[in-house]
């Protein structure tokens, strides 16, 4: 227990603090963050600005808050939602089998068998460029549950089969019971870290559809501030603050998300293993 | 034995890895350093004697097919740059053509202007030694007129009555209508002809035009194919031995380098690190932080203007924003007026280009040859024009203003100081940044404020505008729309930026499905504007929804129709056309058919380490216009450094 | 008996699968505003070009019947199904018109096939293998050291590693082109070389990205499965250490990474869109983004079909192949 405990903290310490910076901070923005010319343009960091302004004319500081909200959002809920959806119709599709599987493995392998990007790019065009990050995130719903989806079906196949199921069955548990109780525990280190990685799906699906322009640009999340230093040079021209923030953030924040995965599973894992 | 087995794959594969890296590296090793004489290109060239250019097409998908009639043909990486020709070229420093294959401008034979004769240079060869005589002039013609399946079709049976060749160098043309601009029809205007290219008919006789390859390419201006990429990154020009029995060779004098690549080199971020590596010689689009990279990085590269503002602000396009002039509230001149005057033109120009822009009020672009006969003669009655009201909008000091900006920014060093040559760079001005007068406008025809200070439509309901603005390409177009639709939001229109592909960005123009965009439909190259604004004619207006053919913008004016009907009956030498073209600009200022901004800054940046003699702003011979028909012209110009 | 029965269905499942996939990709671009005859038009009109009205009308009835556009969506979908089921012919490319879809295909899809398949096999095997080894000695430092390295690459968005390797290993110490440029004659081993060399920046990209995801994954699977009874029975009974980790542990936590790889391998097919765009790599990837670009249906419906048919085909040969590795299921 001493040797998770710390792993754990510093993970929901670093999360927190990206929720705060996220959640919380946007709220004191001076002005809305994402209007060019606001400022001056490429101010060093100064009390004022303590990121400095960028090539707009946006504050960078107020600009990466606003960024890591949206992104927060977009990870967060489209994770949470495919996740939720693709365990738990994966399960049942794999425990109940016969007809109600195969209809559901149909429409898994119909929404893996179609690649996502080519259609978000195509759907971003169809709304003419009026994609809001509700609808991205929506789109990267429907092509994120399946995975999860597959994979816990594939557990459930093989968990099926085991002793301890099948001694549960016997003694006439019911099959919401069993899923619930002797399946999901078994499932949810793996489940916790798919739904981390399903984060950064979702987060670098936005920056993907970003950087080609087709994202909702207006809107700023870690993705767009990407794009719109990359599109004024930001790299080469070394603006190190405009470009490095949202990339280290995003960084940051897998590596925060991902101590608390592992910390938790390993705790898990002794907890079970005193059961 | 297995873990032996595993080892020795391991050993070859590293070895094959590193032998590799090692062989190809001194390839690119040293290009930092200056011409050392003998160092070859990756194609197998010296280095000194090939000219490299960025390809604006990118990756070719089919780099093996040379039919121009084709829908899905690349004009560009050297195709009708240096191996193709037209009947008359253009000079881009006066706007005039001149003749290239043709050996004089086309004789009418008439006075209703249906019937041409045109005299072709004697001595002209393709590249595989057959000559270039009237056969193959009548042949392309007649290619139009007897292909329905061929795009240029139905152009060719509407336009042309009658081909013939009198003899081995003289054709005769007989139009259906009176076509008092016949050399602008069929020979290269802006970037080049879009309807009559000659082909061998040697070669594409019994080919089925529709689908021949034509590959290898069979050239007549001075370079032949030499070879390509596969993968379609690049192409291989070389200069022909016979250049001196081309048009380019009798009017120059002069070839140009031994060899021509286009390359294409990838993402902008990469196009910029191989110019600084001496990798290429001409880059072609880029924006002002890619030159600023640029101008710390290298010494031997630079642009159009060697200092402040380094772009060449002559491209024949201008930005703006244009809108669905049929739709509620656009349809009316006080909405288009008010958002003219709601735009803070200098912050626009600062956030779209760093105001590396030049201004224009009129729907021309303010190239040079442009801004002398319209911009500038026409300033006096800019600034006495006034709206029903009797607000006079015109305000003539951007170019004074901007050059303040630079000076406070420590940048504008390198400006000229008098005035005129300010107007010259900045343009001649533009309309006032008044918001009270916008506000005037807008409440004229109903629109209210509420208590944020939002603009709502007459019916209550907030006003919003969604501009449309390209992606991934014309990048100054893209930034431009969000520039406008800053400046509005600060006005209180809620204004929005749709980034689209290329195919909703042209199908929402033609179709009419849009508000307002970021679009450019005002293009000129010199005095002679008519060929470029005829399409505004109201008889073009069809409903939105459906295609137009003409007038995407779909503006309805009487008055606008009046005067071009006039003007397509003039010639462009009668002085009468200058003067209608005016009153027409003027009139189209009026009814604010559109919102003219900028025209179009290109920082065109060459590499002076291998060849000099690139026009610039100092040597301004021609225009750097490396992706159009006539930078045959141009090359033949560009001589290897000493 | 069953078996058969089993078979049938799943094949079912199969070409309902493709039928579906190949379905959509037909009708949503039809739905996107924006349509191959537009773009032809103003690739021209953006050039500035004059084009007098009727030159622009005569273009458009040409096209948009060279393209095969007439007709009703119906009409165009019964005559673009029967087309591709007796000929397995996609037709001519719009934007390249009138270049074959299949000539366009067959040029790019060994280029994605030979760059992705070697870096999802090279990410998959270091990966797990790096991932069981570090789950099973999770109390070591190295193990925590790994973990920490695939912490920190696995998250970085992959346009912006690829540019960071562009600009280390071809500018700043320039031992990779920054060009996709290959020379020699295709088959040679000049030409070998050279492609060799001219992929290994993006294989290097690819391969990096992708083996966090794997070494993370495959740990987490094998701490929970290293606790399971199984494993615990057999260490009571005093089975070796390595045949604990290869033969229980690396044997059960594996099955998901296969699920996850025969997925990844369909996908394959597709190319990996940024990858092409931003090498310049001339695989199938970026043959899909002009296709989209251009409104090319045609082009779409070849490439991104393959794509379907590709991931379709990984998840049915998985199905089929699921009862050999895991006997713990059987054929219902």
């Amino acid at each position: 227990m001493r040797l998770i405990k710390p792993r754990l903290l510093v993970g929901i310490v670093i999360v927190s603090i990206f929720s705060v910076l996220g959640l919380l901070v946007p709220l004191f923005a001076p002005e809305d963050p994402t209007a060019w010319n606001t400022y001056f343009r490429n101010l060093p960091p100064s009390a004022e600005h303590i990121m400095g302004t960028n090539n707009l004319g946006q504050d960078i500081f107020w600009l990466l808050t606003w960024s890591i909200r949206n992104s927060l959002w977009i990870g967060l809920g489209v994770s949470a939602a495919a996740t939720v959806i693709g365990v738990l119709v994966g399960i049942f599709s794999g425990f109940v089998g016969g007809i109600t599987d195969r209809v559901l493995t149909l429409l898994m392998d119909v929404v893996i068998a179609v690649p996502s990007l080519p259609i978000l790019i195509l759907i971003s065009a169809l709304l003419g460029g009026k994609s809001s990050l509700l609808i991205i995130a929506g789109v990267l719903v429907v092509f994120n549950w399946p995975w999860p989806g597959r994979q816990a079906r594939a557990m459930a196949l093989s968990l099926r089969e085991r002793e301890f199921i099948n001694v549960a069955g016997a003694s006439g548990e019911n099959t919401l019971k069993i899923i619930v109780w002797e399946i999901l525990p078994f499932m949810l280190g793996w489940a916790l870290a798919n739904f981390i990685n399903t984060i950064l799906v979702a987060i670098s699906a936005e920056s993907g559809l970003a950087i080609i322009g087709l994202a909702s640009l207006k809107d700023a999340t870690l993705g767009t501030m990407i794009y719109w230093a990359m599109q004024h040079q930001a790299l080469l021209l070394e603006k190190w603050l405009w470009i490095l923030s949202p990339i280290l953030s995003i960084m940051l924040l897998f590596i925060g998300l991902f101590l608390i995965s592992t910390g938790w599973s390993d705790y898990f894992a002794t907890r079970r293993g005193r059961q | 034995m297995k873990k032996f087995l595993t080892v020795a794959l391991l050993l070859v594969l590293i070895s094959v890895l590193s032998a590799c890296a090692g062989a190809a590296a001194p390839a690119t090793e040293g290009s930092d350093a200056a011409p050392a004489g003998d160092e070859m290109t990756f194609v197998g060239t010296p280095r000194r004697e090939t000219l490299i250019l960025d390809n604006l097409g990118g990756t070719l998908e089919r780099p093996d097919f040379f039919n121009p009639y084709a829908p899905g043909v690349d004009m560009g990486r050297g195709f009708h740059e240096v191996c193709l020709d037209n009947l008359w070229e253009i000079n881009t420093t006066t706007g005039e053509q001149f003749p290239s294959l043709a050996a004089e401008m086309p004789k009418a034979l008439n006075e209703e202007y249906t019937s041409f004769e045109v005299k072709l240079r004697e001595g002209i060869y393709w590249d595989d030694g057959v000559e270039f005589t009237a056969d193959d002039v009548v042949y392309t013609l007649q290619l139009g007129l007897t292909n329905d399946k061929l795009p240029i079709h139905g152009w060719s049976i509407d336009y042309l009555k009658d081909v013939r060749a009198v003899d081995k160098y003289t054709v005769v043309i007989d139009t259906n209508r009176s076509q008092p601009r016949f050399s602008k029809d069929l020979g290269a205007t802006i970037w080049d002809a879009t309807r009559f290219w000659p082909v061998p008919k040697h070669i594409w006789e019994n080919q089925d035009p529709t689908t021949f390859v034509a590959f290898p390419p069979t050239c007549i201006a001075q370079y032949k194919y030499s070879k390509h990429d596969p993968n379609g990154n690049w192409t291989l020009w070389e200069l022909r031995e016979d250049w001196e029995r081309t048009a380019v060779g009798m009017v120059a004098g002069k070839p140009g380098p031994k060899y021509l690549l286009w390359n294409f080199v990838g993402t902008e971020e990469k196009r910029i690190l191989a110019m600084i590596n001496n990798d290429v010689d001409i880059l072609q689009d880029i924006t002002p932080e890619s030159m600023e990279v640029l101008n710390n990085r290298s010494d031997t590269v630079r642009a159009w203007h060697a200092g402040f503002p380094y772009a060449d602000f002559d491209d024949p396009c201008e930005r703006g924003i244009a809108f669905n002039n049929s739709q509620f509230p656009y349809d009316q001149w006080q909405v288009r007026w008010a958002l003219a005057l709601a735009t803070d033109i200098k912050n626009v120009s600062l956030g779209t280009f760093a105001g590396m822009l030049r201004v224009s009020p009129l729907a021309v672009p303010p190239v040079a040859a442009v801004q002398n006969a319209y911009h500038k003669p026409l300033v006096e009655r800019l600034l006495a024009m006034e709206l029903p009201d009797g607000y006079k909008p015109f305000d003539p000091t951007f170019a004074t203003a901007m050059a303040e900006i630079f000076n406070e920014q420590g940048v504008g060093g390198d400006l000229p100081t008098t005035e005129a040559e300010l107007i010259d760079l900045f343009g001649v001005g533009w309309w006032k940044y008044d918001v009270d007068q916008a506000a005037k406008l807008l409440e004229e025809v109903g629109f209210t404020r509420n208590a944020e200070g939002k603009w709502l439509l007459p019916d209550g309901t907030p006003w919003s505008i969604a501009i449309n603005a390209p992606v991934d390409f014309e990048v100054q177009s893209g930034r431009l729309a969000f520039a406008v639709a800053d400046s509005w939001s600060k006005f209180g229109v809620d204004a929005s930026v749709n980034t689209m592909t290329g195919g909703s960005f042209w199908n929402a123009s033609s179709t009419g499905e849009y508000q307002a965009g970021s679009y450019w439909p005002g293009c000129a190259i010199g005095p002679d504007i008519y060929p470029n604004v005829s399409f505004w004619h109201q008889k073009f207006i069809v409903e939105t929804g459906q295609p137009a053919p003409g007038n995407q913008h779909r503006h309805k004016s009487d008055e606008l129709a009046r005067i071009l009907d006039e003007l397509e009956k003039v010639t462009s030498d009668d002085p009468r056309n200058v003067e209608l073209s005016k009153d027409l600009l003027m009139q189209m200022a009026l009814e604010m058919h559109w919102i003219p901004m900028f025209g179009t800054s290109k920082f065109v940046p060459v590499n002076e380490t291998y060849f000099t003699n690139y026009p610039t702003a100092d040597n301004y011979y021609e225009g750097p216009w490396w992706w159009w028909s006539n930078f045959k012209y141009i090359v033949a110009q560009i001589e290897p450094k000493q | 008996m069953a078996v058969v029965r089993f078979l049938a269905v799943r094949l079912m499942v199969y070409v309902l699968v493709v039928w579906i996939g190949v379905t959509i990709i037909f009708f949503v671009p039809r739905f996107v505003p924006g349509n191959p005859v537009e773009v032809m038009m103003g690739k021209l009109l953006s050039q500035g070009t004059t084009m007098d009205p009727v030159l622009v009308e005569s273009m458009r009835k040409t096209l948009t019947e060279l393209f095969g556009l007439e007709g009703t969506l119906w009409e165009q979908y019964s005559s673009f199904l029967s087309r591709v089921i007796l000929t397995q012919d996609f037709g001519p490319s719009l934007s390249y018109y009138p270049t074959p879809v299949s000539m366009l295909v067959a040029r790019a899809l060994p280029w994605s096939l030979g760059l992705l398949l070697t870096a999802l096999l090279t990410s998959w095997l270091l990966g797990n293998l790096i991932g069981l080894l570090a789950g099973y000695y999770n109390k070591k430092n190295l193990s925590k050291l790994i973990e920490t390295g695939a912490m920190i690459v696995y998250p970085i968005p992959y346009y912006i590693l690829a540019l960071l390797l562009v600009i280390l290993f071809a500018y700043i110490w320039p031992i990779f082109p920054f060009v996709f440029q290959v020379s020699g004659t295709p088959g040679s081993w000049p030409w070998l070389q050279s492609v060799a060399y001219n992929s290994f920046l993006p294989l290097v990209s690819i391969v990096a990205v992708s083996l966090g995801w794997w070494i993370i994954s495959m740990k987490a699977m094998v701490i929970d499965t290293k606790e399971e009874d199984f494993v615990q029975y057999a260490r009571s009974r005093g089975v070796s250490d390595h045949k604990i980790m290869l033969g229980y542990v690396a044997r059960t936590a594996i099955l998901p990474q296969i699920t996850v790889l025969a997925l990844s391998i369909g996908g394959v097919f597709g190319g990996a869109l940024i990858t092409e765009i931003l090498f310049g790599y001339p695989g199938v990837g970026s043959l899909i983004y002009k296709a989209i670009l251009g409104s090319d249906y045609n082009l779409m419906l070849g490439t991104i079909s393959i794509s379907i048919v590709a991931v379709a085909t990984a998840t049915l040969v998985l199905d089929l192949i699921y009862p050999f590795i895991d006997p713990r299921i059987r054929y219902k």
